[in-house]
């Protein structure tokens, strides 16, 4: 096993604009902010962004104009009410928007993990979904039963980004005893084609080894891992620390207002010159102490 | 003044529709009423059903099958999300929709900003779907729980502009274009099952599968139901009254399923 530990700076880096990423977590939980926020300080746009449902990590992108298409269950901030910066571009005709239900949305993952460039669902017969979209969703019979299923296409996206709980340096990546199980980020990784896995913490190789059925991503997989403390923040990482009520209430008021780019960008993103900064800005050594979840 | 609150007696009319040994998804919601529609009323119907007539009724929440409804946490944050203590988390959440194509679930709640007289529902546009006057969340899992559930319950608000004729983007497939149009379309018959407002509780008939009055809460008249409908529902001959809480449910509503008034206020 080979080394793939790197800096964040390196690891963004590796993607180009105009590449199609499919973002891990939930909504807010696990949702790679650090990465996000360094890649839009490397001025990255044109992005295809894939999700289950998206959250935190599409709308700041879409905040800053990044990106200009989105396939995905859902895109909001659950708790946190609508996801304002992602509702505007799509309503202003800016970014394009694949509307999928979970069932569907999730076998298409699926295909991709067993690398098929379809696969057939019912949850989409009689949609507006299917509607819309006949291009990449093609009604069908099944040759055995008759049956009307649809055929859609395999995520097959360009980068994976997920962030996790530990990993060694080799990239094998492993949970803790309680999280929050609720994503389908070892189904991105299966069916990814260039991985990037940013972590909570690096941990010495023995205690990968030591329980390895707890190793849900194996360094085979993976093409970088970088160690990224606070990485989801404002968003939870569960098992680590919670969301920041404060934070993201600062967030969402100035997206609804529409001084999101100006007040927010400028001063947590733009204005931060890396990850340290960024936590250096985003709250106080109190604050952050709060948050941790034991 | 009625001892109970709309939001009490929608509760109970729900938990009435849940049966024994039977599974119910309950999804996440955002803040504010949706949260109250999509998780408070729904959690409050499951463990009442669970204390009086289905002591075997089961639900599974966000990722957890049979979460401990006497334990429902204060907040819903994180943390608490992630120690709740169940029966089962998946290892991802596949297995949930493994669960739903399969059929493992009896009843589901859902509610939407429109829905139309055959029971679609829309929570993904409102106007062009490709540059709409309002972008909504997307889908989620409601189009499976419609395609695949058993009797998906709608919990919502009676509002001209929620009720309309027809719906500007199909998200969820109900009753489609009526009668046996659902079926042609390539799914199973049951489409949506009933729909809980704030004041009345509607059906689908069995020929058109229109929409019907089924009952109307306690002082609430025909005309203020058919003022607040952007469609004239059927009206059978009968217009039953829809129950109200007993003072005991509405006790346990209170002070012991909960007691932090964390699910029902808005």
């Amino acid at each position: 096993m080979k080394s793939k530990l790197m800096a964040l700076e390196d690891a963004v880096k590796l993607v180009p604009s105009g590449s199609s990423v499919a973002f891990g977590g939930s909504i807010l939980r696990r949702q790679p902010m650090a990465f996000v926020r360094e890649m839009i300080r490397q001025g990255k746009k044109d992005l295809t962004v894939y999700g289950y449902p998206c959250g935190l990590a599409t709308d700041t992108l879409a905040g800053v104009g990044a990106v200009k298409r989105v396939e995905a269950v859902y895109t909001g901030l659950f708790q946190f009410g609508m996801s304002y910066n992602f509702r505007r571009a799509v309503e202003n005709g800016e970014l394009e928007i694949k509307d999928y239900p979970e069932v569907a949305q999730a076998a298409r993952y699926q295909a991709a993990a067993m690398n098929i460039d379809f696969i057939v669902t019912k949850d989409l017969l009689g949609t507006g979904m299917a509607k819309y979209n006949p291009e990449d969703i093609v009604e069908m019979v099944s040759p055995f039963t008759g049956e009307k299923y649809h055929a859609v296409k395999a995520i097959k996206p360009d980068f994976t980004v997920l962030h996790e709980y530990v990993a060694d340096e080799y990239g094998n990546v492993q949970w803790p005893d309680h999280r929050d199980a609720d994503d389908l980020d070892m189904l991105f990784a299966k069916g990814s084609r260039r991985l990037i896995v940013t972590v909570e913490k690096i941990v010495p190789h023995n205690q990968i080894t030591s329980r390895p059925n707890m190793t849900f991503i194996p360094h085979s997989w993976v093409e970088a891992v970088v160690e990224v403390p606070f990485g989801t923040h404002p968003a939870p990482c569960d098992a680590f620390y919670d969301e920041d009520d404060d934070h993201m209430a600062l967030y969402q008021k100035l997206a609804k207002e529409g001084t999101w780019y100006e007040e927010y960008a400028k001063k947590f993103i733009y204005g931060t010159k890396d990850h340290w900064d960024y936590l250096d800005k985003a709250m106080s050594a109190s604050h952050m102490a709060k948050l941790i979840v034991r | 003044m009625a001892y109970y609150t709309m939001n009490e007696l929608m509760a109970v009319a729900a938990s009435k529709e849940l049966r024994d040994e039977e599974l119910g998804f309950i999804g996440v919601g955002t803040d504010g009423r949706a949260y109250t529609m999509a998780v408070g009323i729904p959690m409050i119907a499951a463990r009442l059903a669970q204390m009086s007539h289905a002591p075997n009724f089961t639900i599974f929440w966000n990722n957890l099958l049979s979460p401990k409804l006497d334990e429902i946490p204060p907040y819903l944050t994180q943390d608490y999300l992630t120690k709740w203590p169940c029966a089962f988390q998946p290892v991802t959440c596949e297995d949930k929709n493994e669960m739903l194509a399969n059929g493992r679930f009896d009843v589901s709640f859902d509610s939407a900003s429109q829905i139309d007289q055959y029971g679609n529902m829309n929570i993904t546009a409102i106007g062009d779907y490709k540059k709409p006057k309002v972008r909504l969340v997307g889908c989620l899992a409601q189009p499976d729980h419609f395609a695949f559930v058993k009797r998906p319950i709608i919990l919502t608000d009676l509002k001209k502009r929620t009720f309309v004729e027809k719906v500007d983007f199909i998200t969820s497939v109900g009753y489609l274009d009526g009668g046996d149009s659902r079926v042609k379309a390539g799914l199973k018959p049951y489409g949506p099952w009933k729909v809980i407002t704030d004041k009345c509780i509607l059906n689908f008939e069995n020929e058109e599968r229109r929409m019907q009055l089924e009952s109307l809460h306690p002082g609430v008249t025909l005309e203020e139901v058919l003022d607040n409908m952007g469609f004239r529902p059927v009206i059978p001959e009968v217009i039953k009254t829809t129950e109200e809480p007993t003072e005991e449910q509405v006790k346990v509503i209170r002070e012991v399923i909960d007691p932090n008034h964390s699910l029902l206020r808005a």
